[in-house]
């Protein structure tokens, strides 16, 4: 729009006072001053005859009416109540809410959206692989949910069942014990009744003879197990004859692995 | 226009759940979010979906309402605007910019704009030749852009004055006024170039 001035008024000045004249708010100088830019000006004339055309247009289109199902449609979408029910309700009596109920609301508004995430299909699969886990490992430890009411709390009762505990215990590790020294005696006459086992093979300590590296350790084992297997006989110098006395024999087996 | 008090009130009674309240408000304001729904989509489809739209979202938000910020009314506009802008960008690629000929909407009967006004003449009956005109210029305001077309439906079909229609585009009084007059304009030139086809 060409900036003119006409009657001492701009375009600018008379398209923001253009609404104002529409709505008849425009009086005195000011208005005698609007009617003649639009009058003079070439631009601007054209555009209040438009507008109050268009103003004039707009009258024509009156109010519709919406749908009939609107309202309950509204009302089912976002309350989610009853309308008919609802307006029966209103027409016999609208009681006062009471504080219980406001704080229930309250509450209700304020769990929805956790109740909303905890609802979602991941929260519920995690929450019964859990309950799994746990009912799970209930049953492997022997703890059944029917017997846990029949607990008695009371100290005389905490009490018994603490010795009753430490007995069993107790008794467990004596059991061990007795199985174990039978087993020993068992390995023992095992072992006694067993002939005597050959001793280790010759040409194993001839290829160890040159090794000097372990050569403390081949001392030690000579040391300790020259005499392996061999049969010592033991005799008493005193006596009559010495073949007329026993020969006792005694096997020991030493060793050390 | 609206009781502050009452209306706050009612708002107070339907955050605390009162679903009595929240149906007054519904049976109040319907009406008139769907008028400008429907001014501004064009279609009664897509005004109905849009004013269920805009009460949902005034269920959703209805706590943060702050009667001391604003009338309840100016507030329920910005909602109901704020969704047709939106609503207006997600249909943008798939709108067809056709021309004043196409029809516009299932209420002109699959008219074109220029064979409504060809029949005004015809119709014999005042109220019909009325109609006729309602629509044509319905189909006229769906041609402006969207930023004309909304002042222009806040200020000559709701009667909003220039600072509320301020609030709810967030704009200066001054550019309201502005869009307010081109938009006219534009309408009338519109209607003017039809008529011209026309004769």
């Amino acid at each position: 729009m060409p900036e003119l001035t006409n009657h001492g008024m701009q375009c600018h000045e008379f398209d923001s006072l253009l609404a104002d004249a529409l709505d008849n708010v425009l009086s005195g100088a000011t208005l005698d001053r609007f009617q003649a830019h639009a009058r003079a000006c070439p631009a601007c004339g054209p555009l209040f005859a438009e507008a109050e055309a268009g103003r004039n247009w707009l009258k024509e289109l009156t109010e519709v009416e919406p749908p009939v199902s609107l309202v309950d449609n509204i009302l089912a979408s976002t309350s989610g109540v009853d309308t008919q029910r609802l307006r029966v309700h209103v027409s016999t009596e609208r009681r006062p809410i009471s504080g219980l109920e406001r704080v229930q609301a309250w509450l209700s508004n304020a769990m929805q959206p956790i109740w909303d995430t905890v609802r979602q299909p991941r929260f519920a699969m995690s929450f019964g692989m859990a309950f799994f886990s746990l009912s799970v490992a209930l049953s492997v430890a022997g703890v059944k949910p029917s017997e846990l009411r029949q607990i008695s709390l009371r100290p005389t009762a905490i009490r018994h069942t603490y010795y009753n505990a430490q007995a069993r215990v107790v008794r467990y590790y004596e059991n061990i014990r007795l199985v174990y020294a039978f087993e020993a005696s068992v390995r023992g006459l095992k072992r006694n009744l067993r002939p005597a086992e050959p001793g280790p093979a010759k040409p194993q300590q001839k290829e160890r003879k040159n090794d000097t590296t372990q050569q403390p350790e081949q001392k030690q084992e000579r040391n300790y197990s020259q005499f392996d297997n061999r049969i010592i006989l033991a005799c008493t110098p005193l006596g009559p004859s010495v073949n007329d006395l026993p020969v006792v024999s005694v096997t020991t087996y030493r060793r050390f692995v | 226009m609206e009781d502050v008090q009452v209306v706050a009130m009612l708002v107070r009674r339907c955050v605390a759940g009162d679903a009595a309240a929240w149906e007054e408000i519904v049976q109040t304001y319907n009406r008139r979010i769907y008028n400008i729904c429907y001014r501004f989509a064009g279609s009664g489809d897509d005004a109905e979906d849009l004013t269920q739209e805009v009460f949902i979202k005034m269920y959703r938000t209805l706590s943060s309402y702050d009667a001391s910020k604003g009338a309840f009314v100016t507030w329920v506009t910005t909602i109901t605007r704020n969704l047709l802008v939106d609503h207006f960008r997600k249909t943008k690629q798939d709108r067809i910019t056709d021309s004043i000929d196409t029809a516009p909407s299932e209420h002109d009967d699959a008219q074109p704009l220029s064979e409504q006004i060809q029949d005004q003449s015809a119709a014999p009956d005042a109220h019909v030749r009325s109609r006729e005109v309602g629509e044509t210029v319905h189909a006229a305001l769906g041609k402006l852009s969207p930023e004309l077309r909304e002042a222009v439906i806040l200020r000559d079909l709701q009667d909003m004055d220039y600072r509320e229609i301020a609030t709810v585009l967030k704009v200066p009084e001054g550019t309201v006024k502005s869009r307010i007059n081109r938009g006219r304009a534009e309408l009338a030139r519109l209607l003017q170039r039809t008529y011209r086809q026309v004769m």
